[in-house]
């Protein structure tokens, strides 16, 4: 039976089962049968200089984390619960969208010429460039270069097409090896542990190495075969995913 | 041409972090520090303001940069035209962001929120 054609009864019990099961079928059962509702909410904030299918796409992913975060024992109706979250994340994709259009065509092309010049840079001195290496390297000022290290951190939501956070897909734990036992003695590290579930397998990785690795972003980028300020904008969005997770557990 | 102190007022909107990113990368940047930690700076600055000021509040947040022996020095201070309905904490997320990018940092949280951190040269690999 499909799953859109359950009745609520039925998908409250599906809600049940998968709060005891975790089981990533259950979950993308329920996924699907509320996509109506995650395509509602995108279309109802269309027509603002976003691509329907963006929207769409946005916020199927609040969906997705909507149905792992449901409660069914709390009496609330899922749409209900998923409602503010759905539009919390399509707005705060207007806002990072609007936030990198603003951000000159120069600078943006400086930025891209600087992802090839780092890694060079980096390669040739054996540690991360300043500021005044790079801003030489590309013929541009030191000030057009520190605006383009920061343009590339537009805090935009992870791509549906990114690797799940959570599911089948899952190699992460063998590519980090054994766990450090010295995780287990930090009690403020075994909290934030169950919050890197939220991030794709290649953002935890990067989050992982750099804050409990204490690997630097250069030694990350060398590691991951990515260049510094690819990992440089993963760290800085994966941290603003956190921290928005992080405040809707509070 | 030695560069004193440098300050920045802006509203107590995360709107206005990018400024405050960019204007500490720009005077770390002529401390010597590398691109690894001006983006630890960066990251800093984003979780301290956010500490202060959350998603935002009606008040204005200034920050004051010195170039130190050996590193650098950030002091923020936010003022609200009101007080907050409960005392904002810092997040264990914050504590393991700012315990790994920064040498040193205290925050204090009340009804005028502020913090100051410090981070050095010699630390940069």
């Amino acid at each position: 039976m499909a799953v859109d054609r359950q009745d609520r009864a039925e998908l409250q019990r599906l809600f049940r089962e998968f709060a005891k099961s975790r089981d990533s079928a259950l979950r993308d059962q329920l996924v699907s049968a509320h996509m109506g509702l995650a395509e509602h909410l995108a279309r109802r904030l269309a027509n603002r200089g976003e691509p329907v299918d963006d929207l769409i796409q946005v916020a199927s992913l609040a969906l997705l984390k909507a149905v792992e975060r449901f409660d069914p024992e709390r009496g609330l109706e899922f749409s209900t619960f998923a409602t503010p979250t759905i539009v919390g994340e399509l707005k705060r994709h207007f806002r990072d969208k609007g936030w990198a259009v603003r951000v000159p065509r120069r600078i943006q092309e400086l930025h891209l010429r600087m992802g090839t010049v780092i890694g060079e840079l980096t390669q040739r001195e054996g540690r991360s460039p300043t500021v005044g290496e790079i801003a030489q390297a590309t013929s541009a000022s030191e000030e057009d270069v520190l605006e383009a290290i920061d343009a590339g951190h537009a805090y935009r939501l992870a791509s549906l097409d990114a690797p799940g956070a959570t599911g089948d897909e899952n190699p992460l734990a063998s590519r980090l090896g054994q766990e450090d036992p010295r995780l287990n003695e930090s009690e403020q590290r075994a909290t934030l542990l169950p919050l890197l579930e939220h991030l794709a397998e290649r953002e935890r990785l990067i989050v992982h190495l750099r804050f409990f690795e204490g690997k630097t972003q250069s030694e990350i980028a060398g590691a991951l075969g990515l260049s510094q300020m690819h990992v440089s904008r993963l760290l800085a969005r994966s941290l603003a995913e956190l921290r928005a997770v992080a405040q809707h557990e509070d | 041409m030695a560069l004193g102190e440098v300050r920045l007022d802006v509203p107590a909107s995360p709107e206005f972090f990018r400024l405050a990113r960019i204007m500490v990368a720009g005077v770390a940047s002529r401390g010597g520090f590398t691109l690894d930690a001006l983006d630890d700076l960066r990251l800093a600055i984003d979780e301290l303001c956010f500490a202060l000021v959350g998603e935002g509040r009606e008040g204005r947040l200034q920050l004051t940069l010195r170039l130190i022996p050996g590193g650098i020095e950030v002091e923020g201070d936010a003022r609200f035209a009101d007080l907050p309905k409960r005392g904002p904490v810092l997040s264990a997320l914050s504590q393991m962001i700012l315990g790994t990018v920064v040498d040193g940092y205290e925050v204090i949280l009340d009804a005028s929120a502020r913090f100051r951190m410090v981070k050095r040269i010699a630390q940069v690999s």
